[in-house]
Formats: C-alpha cells, structure tokens, sequence
C-alpha cells in the first residue's frame, strides 16, 4: 500500500506541523500529509465497529489508506475526500492495485464543500483546529448513530463517547440524535396523568426529567447514543427502566419496571410537545 | 484502652443506625443530583428502590452468598433472598435490629435462606461471601478495605453513598442515590513470563505489571529493543486483557488483543492478532516468576 518513501515526508510533514500548530487558530494552514501506520489505520476501523453495511468517509484521505483498508479488510464501501489532486490519483490507482477500485472513490474537494450525508462512518486525522472547524457541519449533516472517530486531535468541547489508546488516541464520537425539549410521555407509570418529559442536551449528555401535576421527576441515568435513548424515572419505590429509539418527533421503546430480578415490560412512546412547552 | 475502642466503635455504629432511621424515614430523601431544577421534589421514594438497584448492580442470582455489613432491620438481605433467590448473612451489632431482622425474615418466608448475627464487623470472617453489601460510615469503609481486597477476586462489594477512597468503583450509577459497585480484583503486581507463538516463531518475554487496586500497566521486556507498553490494560476480577503492538516488521504491523484468566500464578488466555475481519486467534500464558518489577 505504500508508494512513497516514508521518512522525508514526515520529516516535511513534522516541520509543516510545528509551524501549523504555533499558529493554527488565525492561519489556515493545510493540515499536512502524515500518513498512518497500518496499525493506526485498523484501529481506528476497529474502534468504529466498520461492517460491510458501512460507507466510511475519510476526511483528508491522503493516500487513500484508510479507504482502502475499509473496503480490504472489513468489505465495506468508501469515499475519500483530498485536497491534493496528485494524491487523488494516487490513491485511485492504489485502490485498483488492492482490488478493491469498485468499492471506493476519490473526490479531489475541500472537505468543507463535500457532501458527507451519505456517510456512516467518518474518519479524519486532522489538526485541532480543523476539527474544531467541521463539527457543526458534521452535526448537521451526519445522521444520528453515524460513528466518528478521530486520530490524535478531538473536539474541544464534544466528548468522545470512547477514548482508546494503543500507542496513539483514538477517539469515538457518536452522532446523537436531538432530544432536547419537551415531550409528552405514554407509559404505564403515567396512570392516566399527563407527563412531560423535559430534557435538556449537550451533545451526548442528557439531564432532566418529567413534569406531573406540579411536581417534577428527575430522569436518572439520562443518556443519547445515536438514536438510542435511555433514562430511569423512579415513584413509589418502584424504578422504571426507559430504552427506545428516536425518529425525529417521536421516541418509542420498551420500559422495564417493578423489583427484583424480573421485570415486567411495555412499550412506551413519547411525542414532541409544542415548542412553547419547553423550558427556557 | 480496649474498652476506650469498644466504646467508640459502638459509637460510630449508633451514627450508622442513626443514618439508617433518617433514610428509612424519608429524612434524607433529597435528590442525589439535579439540585439544579427549579423544581420541588413531591415524590420522595423510600430507599427500597436503592436496595434494588444494589442487588441488581451486583447481579446477585440464587448461587450467590450475600453478606451484609451493618445489616439494620434486613431489608437487604431479605430482598436478596425473597426476589433474587439468594442466601445470606447479616451481621448487626444491635440486639434488637437482629430479633427484628429474624421477624421480617420469617414474615417474607425466607428463613432457611438467611440468617442475621450479631457481631463485631471486624471479627466477622466474609471470606465466604460472594457479594458483599454495605452502607457504612467512610471512616468505617476504610477500616473494613484491607480485609474487603483480600476476598476472593471476582467478589462483588456494593454501597451506597459512601465510597472506597481511593479505590474507585468499577460501575457507579444514580438512581435516587450513588450505588457503586468494585469487583474484587486479583493481585498481579510483578514480573511474569509471557510465552506467545507469534508468525515469526515463539516468543519468551518478560512482563513487568504495575497495580493499584483494579488499575493496572507494565511493559513488555525484549533483549535489545526497548520495553513496549501495555496499552488498554485491564483488570476486572481474575479477568484481565490488554494490548501489544507488534511491530516487529512494519509492513506487516498488527495489534495483538490478550483476554486472560488469572488463576494461581498462572495468567491464560487467547489473543487475537491481525487487521480487518479476519483476526487469527492463538493461545498465550504467563507464569509469575517475581513479586516486585
């Protein structure tokens, strides 16, 4: 897979990188080319779980490395987005060479032009503030459940959902759905009363709880993972354990309570309230 | 001076029972987090909810043997027989919390499965235990861990509120209250032999680990190159794993995943070596062959 010889790029890429990172809030400078070691590459496809259903998007995809790997070693399909025409070509031809030049592409884009909403995976090894710089388009445009995962450079503020460190870091963001807002809740706990499910987001991070006849119940190990959501609503000394799933205005799921090891079960189903219901 | 340490001991359990009253009547009840909602608080949940959630922290079956520290009326233990099939122990130093504790247990039918003593929990011998409850005092915590760390790793110790100091909880999780959950880890400070077959032939290393309660790292020593971590080391119970780079040859650079049991001396298990789907499995074994690193 590899083309070139390795030391004076990053040797080049080292000398880029100290200057980058001296300044890389004000200048924009290229991210340089530092290519991954094929330990590097697998990992990062490990930590995103890649299966052949996916189509894993590289941002910055240099060689085309990681593509191609995707596609090699865990039979997915693959889009890399490069900067440097050249490159382009290269990994072009490198795809063909590991056989799989049907299963990939490379498009010669900026990645801030490039169309991402077809991806369910996306990897990047980009300085810090380039990462920084893409997470609101990758937020609006990736679907919930979509898995990032980061080489090195994280977001400042979003945590990753998994940190794994095998000589490198490597960070796991996954995308999660928007459930902040007020919600009406149908479950059997309500008994008959009306419920309001407030929640409140940072990214994955979920707090809140339900509104009921003047009272308030807090939500319990509130967590977004994608589309799944969860959270542990507790009355009469009894706790009700919620999952389910969102789609856009709705949430629905299975909500296990009593006490014991036998749980009784149910579905449950919420449906977004007016806006106005919202807290402030 | 026994009688000075007698006294205090009964002392510090007068607060514990004192907490245990407060909790029970509903004194305490003020929400572990979300201090921040603007919201009152009108259904207050009595703590039966948190013995639940210990029990089901723990995982507690009907092979287990619960012993409770500090065991109050019994509710623990009584749950843990009535919903979860298990049997027990409870140990209380007050006389009359033990004859209540046997009267609840006959009332919920489960007296062939527990029974409550009263004794001093530092004469109390828990090694039989394969999960142990608490809710005490920190200062009561502390004084139990060196013997709690000594049990049988895998045991399970789970609490509410009060934690370990400086042995952190392997899962914490809030419901009403802080319920923690540490599973007893193995001790696997020192050098030990690793003996692998990688591609290029078997392979003998040293492995220097370091621990401090579950959290574990060391190296791996190999003549003429310098020491390589374990990355991602863990330990849970008698269950540890961790990863080695092998990069030996660059083109053909893999990580190696190691999941093992430690039994004895004796660290076995599988590793997991290659990229892509298509991981080849080998088997691998450590033999401890000094204390210290």
């Amino acid at each position: 897979m590899r083309v070139r010889c390795f030391a004076p790029i990053v040797r080049l890429a080292m000398a880029l990188f100290a200057a980058a990172s001296a300044s890389a809030a004000s200048l924009d400078v290229p991210t340089p080319y530092i290519p991954s070691t094929r330990g590097n590459v697998d990992e990062m496809l490990r930590l995103a779980n890649v299966t052949p259903q996916d189509v894993v998007f590289d941002l910055g995809s240099g060689d085309g490395r990681i593509v191609i790997a995707a596609a090699h070693d865990y039979g997915a399909r693959g889009i890399g987005i490069e900067l440097d025409a050249a490159l382009v070509r290269e990994s072009t031809e490198n795809a063909r060479r590991a056989g799989v030049g049907e299963r990939v592409e490379f498009r010669h884009s900026d990645i801030f032009a490039a169309d991402l909403r077809a991806a369910t995976v996306v990897t990047m090894y980009l300085l810090t503030s380039l990462v920084n710089k893409l997470e609101p388009k990758l937020l609006a445009e990736l679907r919930p459940g979509t898995r990032i995962v980061a080489h090195d450079y994280g977001f400042a503020e979003w945590q990753p959902d998994r940190k794994v460190q095998i000589s490198k870091s490597y960070l796991l963001y996954i995308v999660p759905a928007k459930v902040a807002g007020a919600w009406r809740l149908e479950a059997p706990i309500t008994k008959g009363r009306e419920f309001v499910l407030d929640l409140q987001q940072r990214y994955q991070e979920v707090r809140g709880g339900v509104r009921v006849q003047g009272g308030f119940l807090p939500a319990f190990e509130a967590r977004v993972s994608g589309e799944r959501v969860r959270f542990v609503l507790v009355e009469d000394d009894v706790s009700y354990r919620f999952e389910g799933d969102v789609r856009g205005d709705g949430m629905e799921g299975v909500v296990r309570y009593g006490s014991g090891p036998q749980l009784m079960e149910q579905r449950w189903r919420a449906q977004r309230a007016a806006a106005a219901a919202s807290l402030p | 001076m026994v009688k000075l340490l007698k006294y205090m001991f009964l002392n510090i359990n007068s607060i514990v029972l004192f907490m245990r009253l407060c909790l029970l009547s509903g004194a305490l009840a003020a929400p572990a987090s979300h201090a921040q909602w603007p919201y009152e608080v009108p259904f207050v949940p009595s703590p039966q909810v948190v013995v639940d959630e210990m029990l089901r922290l723990a995982n507690v079956t009907k092979d287990d043997f619960v012993m409770d520290l500090g065991s109050g009326d019994g509710r623990i233990l009584i749950t843990a027989a009535h919903k979860f099939g298990a049997r027990g122990t409870g140990v209380d130093l007050d006389e009359s919390l033990i004859a209540q504790s046997e009267e609840n247990a006959r009332a919920a039918n489960v007296t062939e499965r527990v029974q409550f003593l009263r004794q001093d929990l530092f004469k109390t011998d828990f090694s039989k235990a394969s999960v142990i409850t608490m809710y005490l005092l920190p200062g009561v915590n502390m004084r139990l861990r060196p013997s709690l760390l000594a049990l049988k790793p895998g045991t399970r110790i789970v609490a509410h509120d009060f934690d370990l100091g400086d042995w952190q909880p392997d899962v914490k999780v809030t419901i009403r209250k802080n319920v923690m959950l540490w599973i007893v880890p193995a001790k696997i400070q020192g050098r030990w032999r690793l003996q692998l077959p990688l591609p290029a032939g078997a392979q003998t290393w040293d492995m220097d680990i370091r621990q401090k309660h579950q959290e574990i790292d060391g190296v791996v020593r190999v003549a003429d190159r310098p020491p390589a971590g374990l990355w991602q080391a863990s330990l849970r119970g008698d269950r540890v794993s961790f990863v080695l780079v092998d990069n030996t040859d660059r083109e053909n650079e893999a990580n190696m995943y190691f999941e093992g049991v430690v039994r004895d001396g004796v660290m076995e298990g599988e590793f997991r070596r290659g990229v892509g789907n298509v991981q080849t499995r080998h088997k691998w074994r450590a033999t401890r062959t000094g204390t210290a690193p």
